[in-house]
Protein backbone atom coordinates (compact mmCIF):
# COMPACT_ATOMS: atom_id res chain seq x y z
CA UNK A 1 0.00 0.00 0.00
CA UNK A 2 1.32 3.44 -0.87
CA UNK A 3 2.56 5.57 1.99
CA UNK A 4 0.41 8.63 2.67
CA UNK A 5 2.88 11.57 2.51
CA UNK A 6 1.84 15.14 3.30
CA UNK A 7 4.13 18.18 3.31
CA UNK A 8 3.34 21.82 4.16
CA UNK A 9 5.68 24.82 4.00
CA UNK A 10 3.84 27.72 5.60
CA UNK A 11 4.15 31.02 7.45
CA UNK A 12 1.26 30.20 9.79
CA UNK A 13 1.72 28.34 13.03
CA UNK A 14 0.57 24.75 13.45
CA UNK A 15 -1.02 22.74 16.23
CA UNK A 16 0.87 19.52 17.03
CA UNK A 17 -2.41 18.10 18.35
CA UNK A 18 -4.11 18.66 15.02
CA UNK A 19 -1.12 17.11 13.24
CA UNK A 20 -1.35 14.06 15.51
CA UNK A 21 -5.06 13.74 14.68
CA UNK A 22 -4.20 13.87 11.00
CA UNK A 23 -1.76 10.97 11.44
CA UNK A 24 -4.31 8.94 13.43
CA UNK A 25 -7.66 9.70 11.75
CA UNK A 26 -9.17 6.33 10.72
CA UNK A 27 -5.72 4.79 10.90
CA UNK A 28 -6.38 1.39 12.47
CA UNK A 29 -3.41 -0.54 11.08
CA UNK A 30 -0.51 1.44 12.56
CA UNK A 31 0.12 0.83 16.24
CA UNK A 32 2.98 3.35 16.46
CA UNK A 33 3.00 7.13 15.98
CA UNK A 34 6.29 9.03 16.38
CA UNK A 35 6.59 12.80 16.25
CA UNK A 36 9.25 15.50 16.55
CA UNK A 37 8.61 19.22 17.09
CA UNK A 38 11.36 21.86 16.84
CA UNK A 39 10.88 25.20 18.62
CA UNK A 40 12.67 28.57 18.60
CA UNK A 41 15.17 28.93 21.47
CA UNK A 42 15.57 32.25 23.30
CA UNK A 43 19.37 32.14 23.10
CA UNK A 44 22.03 31.62 20.47
CA UNK A 45 23.23 28.01 20.50
CA UNK A 46 26.84 28.97 19.70
CA UNK A 47 27.82 28.32 23.33
CA UNK A 48 26.84 24.70 22.89
CA UNK A 49 29.25 24.34 19.98
CA UNK A 50 32.46 24.94 21.89
CA UNK A 51 32.71 28.70 21.38
CA UNK A 52 31.29 29.95 24.70
CA UNK A 53 32.94 33.38 24.45
CA UNK A 54 31.38 34.03 21.05
CA UNK A 55 27.86 33.81 22.35
CA UNK A 56 28.28 35.95 25.47
CA UNK A 57 27.02 39.51 25.40
CA UNK A 58 28.89 42.50 26.88
CA UNK A 59 27.53 41.76 30.36
CA UNK A 60 28.84 38.20 30.20
CA UNK A 61 25.39 36.73 29.73
CA UNK A 62 24.47 34.51 26.83
CA UNK A 63 23.17 36.24 23.71
CA UNK A 64 19.42 36.36 23.69
CA UNK A 65 17.35 35.71 20.60
CA UNK A 66 13.92 37.30 20.42
CA UNK A 67 13.11 36.54 16.79
CA UNK A 68 14.27 33.84 14.40
CA UNK A 69 13.82 34.75 10.74
CA UNK A 70 13.49 31.75 8.47
CA UNK A 71 14.14 32.21 4.77
CA UNK A 72 13.21 29.46 2.31
CA UNK A 73 13.38 28.64 -1.37
CA UNK A 74 9.73 28.47 -2.45
CA UNK A 75 9.02 25.40 -4.55
CA UNK A 76 12.28 23.66 -3.83
CA UNK A 77 11.53 23.60 -0.09
CA UNK A 78 8.35 21.60 -0.69
CA UNK A 79 9.95 19.24 -3.21
CA UNK A 80 13.04 18.63 -1.04
CA UNK A 81 10.89 17.73 1.99
CA UNK A 82 8.69 15.46 -0.14
CA UNK A 83 11.79 13.75 -1.52
CA UNK A 84 13.15 13.16 2.02
CA UNK A 85 9.78 11.75 3.12
CA UNK A 86 9.79 9.40 0.10
CA UNK A 87 13.30 8.21 0.97
CA UNK A 88 12.12 7.42 4.51
CA UNK A 89 9.09 5.59 3.12
CA UNK A 90 11.38 3.51 0.91
CA UNK A 91 13.51 2.46 3.89
CA UNK A 92 10.86 1.68 6.52
CA UNK A 93 7.33 0.24 6.30
CA UNK A 94 5.42 3.43 7.16
CA UNK A 95 1.71 4.22 7.01
CA UNK A 96 1.68 8.01 7.03
CA UNK A 97 4.34 10.73 6.99
CA UNK A 98 3.62 14.38 7.76
CA UNK A 99 6.15 17.25 7.59
CA UNK A 100 5.35 20.91 8.37
CA UNK A 101 8.07 23.57 8.14
CA UNK A 102 7.44 27.25 8.80
CA UNK A 103 9.11 30.33 7.33
CA UNK A 104 9.10 34.05 8.15
CA UNK A 105 9.72 35.73 11.51
CA UNK A 106 9.16 33.39 14.48
CA UNK A 107 9.22 34.38 18.14
CA UNK A 108 11.10 32.50 20.86
CA UNK A 109 9.11 29.45 21.89
CA UNK A 110 7.16 29.13 18.66
CA UNK A 111 7.06 25.90 16.67
CA UNK A 112 9.35 25.74 13.61
CA UNK A 113 9.03 22.20 12.34
CA UNK A 114 6.86 19.11 12.78
CA UNK A 115 7.79 15.62 11.63
CA UNK A 116 5.47 12.69 12.25
CA UNK A 117 5.35 9.09 11.02
CA UNK A 118 3.18 6.07 11.72
CA UNK A 119 4.08 2.40 11.43
CA UNK A 120 3.08 -1.03 12.64
CA UNK A 121 6.05 -1.21 15.01
CA UNK A 122 7.59 1.68 16.94
CA UNK A 123 11.22 1.36 15.83
CA UNK A 124 10.30 2.06 12.21
CA UNK A 125 8.45 5.30 12.94
CA UNK A 126 11.09 6.43 15.47
CA UNK A 127 13.91 5.81 12.98
CA UNK A 128 11.96 7.47 10.16
CA UNK A 129 11.47 10.67 12.19
CA UNK A 130 15.17 10.84 13.11
CA UNK A 131 16.18 10.16 9.48
CA UNK A 132 13.84 12.85 8.15
CA UNK A 133 15.12 15.44 10.65
CA UNK A 134 18.77 14.63 9.89
CA UNK A 135 18.27 15.02 6.14
CA UNK A 136 16.00 18.05 6.52
CA UNK A 137 18.77 19.82 8.48
CA UNK A 138 21.35 19.35 5.71
CA UNK A 139 19.31 19.10 2.52
CA UNK A 140 16.17 21.24 2.71
CA UNK A 141 16.58 24.90 1.56
CA UNK A 142 15.85 26.87 4.73
CA UNK A 143 18.14 29.43 6.39
CA UNK A 144 17.90 30.81 9.92
CA UNK A 145 18.81 34.30 11.05
CA UNK A 146 18.86 35.14 14.75
CA UNK A 147 17.72 38.61 15.79
CA UNK A 148 18.35 39.80 19.35
CA UNK A 149 16.92 43.24 19.98
CA UNK A 150 14.52 45.23 17.77
CA UNK A 151 16.55 47.05 15.11
CA UNK A 152 19.31 44.44 15.26
CA UNK A 153 20.32 43.40 11.72
CA UNK A 154 20.55 39.80 12.83
CA UNK A 155 23.11 37.04 12.42
CA UNK A 156 22.84 34.17 9.97
CA UNK A 157 23.16 30.82 11.70
CA UNK A 158 26.22 28.87 10.53
CA UNK A 159 25.74 25.31 9.34
CA UNK A 160 27.22 22.77 11.73
CA UNK A 161 29.58 20.06 10.57
CA UNK A 162 27.87 17.78 13.11
CA UNK A 163 24.68 18.00 11.03
CA UNK A 164 26.49 16.73 7.94
CA UNK A 165 28.15 13.98 10.00
CA UNK A 166 24.72 12.92 11.32
CA UNK A 167 23.83 11.74 7.81
CA UNK A 168 26.60 9.16 7.80
CA UNK A 169 24.84 6.96 10.33
CA UNK A 170 22.10 6.34 7.76
CA UNK B 1 17.86 32.96 -20.60
CA UNK B 2 18.99 31.40 -17.35
CA UNK B 3 17.19 32.41 -14.16
CA UNK B 4 19.63 32.87 -11.28
CA UNK B 5 18.52 33.08 -7.63
CA UNK B 6 20.40 34.01 -4.45
CA UNK B 7 19.35 33.20 -0.90
CA UNK B 8 20.13 34.15 2.70
CA UNK B 9 23.55 35.74 3.42
CA UNK B 10 24.50 35.59 -0.28
CA UNK B 11 21.32 37.51 -1.20
CA UNK B 12 22.23 40.16 1.38
CA UNK B 13 25.85 40.43 0.20
CA UNK B 14 24.75 40.91 -3.41
CA UNK B 15 21.78 43.05 -2.42
CA UNK B 16 19.51 41.25 -4.85
CA UNK B 17 17.55 38.02 -4.90
CA UNK B 18 18.18 37.11 -8.50
CA UNK B 19 18.68 38.03 -12.12
CA UNK B 20 18.33 36.67 -15.65
CA UNK B 21 21.36 36.08 -17.81
CA UNK B 22 21.80 35.19 -21.48
CA UNK B 23 22.48 31.46 -21.75
CA UNK B 24 24.78 31.74 -24.79
CA UNK B 25 28.27 30.47 -24.02
CA UNK B 26 27.39 29.14 -20.58
CA UNK B 27 27.48 25.35 -20.43
CA UNK B 28 28.14 24.65 -16.74
CA UNK B 29 27.33 26.07 -13.31
CA UNK B 30 31.03 26.86 -12.86
CA UNK B 31 31.02 28.98 -16.03
CA UNK B 32 27.92 30.80 -14.85
CA UNK B 33 29.54 31.44 -11.47
CA UNK B 34 32.66 32.87 -13.13
CA UNK B 35 30.57 35.06 -15.41
CA UNK B 36 28.64 36.47 -12.45
CA UNK B 37 31.87 37.08 -10.50
CA UNK B 38 33.04 39.43 -13.30
CA UNK B 39 30.42 41.97 -12.22
CA UNK B 40 32.61 43.51 -9.53
CA UNK B 41 34.53 43.01 -6.32
CA UNK B 42 31.43 42.25 -4.23
CA UNK B 43 30.37 39.55 -6.67
CA UNK B 44 33.89 38.16 -6.88
CA UNK B 45 34.13 37.94 -3.11
CA UNK B 46 30.62 36.58 -2.44
CA UNK B 47 30.80 33.93 -5.15
CA UNK B 48 34.29 32.75 -4.20
CA UNK B 49 32.93 31.30 -0.94
CA UNK B 50 33.87 27.61 -1.14
CA UNK B 51 30.93 26.64 1.05
CA UNK B 52 28.40 27.85 -1.52
CA UNK B 53 25.86 25.29 -2.62
CA UNK B 54 23.90 25.19 -5.85
CA UNK B 55 20.48 23.93 -6.90
CA UNK B 56 19.71 23.28 -10.56
CA UNK B 57 16.00 23.44 -11.40
CA UNK B 58 15.20 23.20 -7.68
CA UNK B 59 17.31 20.11 -6.98
CA UNK B 60 20.63 20.15 -5.10
CA UNK B 61 23.40 19.90 -7.68
CA UNK B 62 27.13 20.41 -8.14
CA UNK B 63 29.26 23.18 -9.65
CA UNK B 64 30.30 20.95 -12.57
CA UNK B 65 26.67 20.31 -13.61
CA UNK B 66 25.73 21.16 -17.20
CA UNK B 67 23.24 23.98 -17.74
CA UNK B 68 21.14 25.09 -20.68
CA UNK B 69 18.73 27.78 -21.79
CA UNK B 70 15.64 27.91 -19.57
CA UNK B 71 17.32 26.49 -16.45
CA UNK B 72 16.86 27.90 -12.96
CA UNK B 73 20.11 28.02 -10.96
CA UNK B 74 20.14 28.98 -7.28
CA UNK B 75 23.24 29.75 -5.20
CA UNK B 76 23.12 29.75 -1.40
CA UNK B 77 25.13 29.10 1.77
CA UNK B 78 24.81 25.74 3.56
CA UNK B 79 21.21 25.26 4.75
CA UNK B 80 20.26 25.67 8.41
CA UNK B 81 16.58 24.75 8.70
CA UNK B 82 14.83 22.44 11.11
Amino acid sequence: MAVDISVSVQAEGFDPGVEYSRLRNENYSDGATSMFVGNVRDFSPTALLGFPEASLDETGGRQSVTVLELEHYPGMAESALTDIARQAAARWPLGRVRIVHRYGPLNAGEEIVFVGATSTHRQDSLDACAFIMDFLKSRAPFWKKEVGEPGDLGTWVEARSSDEKALKKW
Amino acid sequence: MIKVLFFASLREQLQRDGLEIEAAGLTSVTQLRSKLAEQGATWQSALSNEQLQVALNQKLSTMDAAIQDGDEVAFFPPVTGG
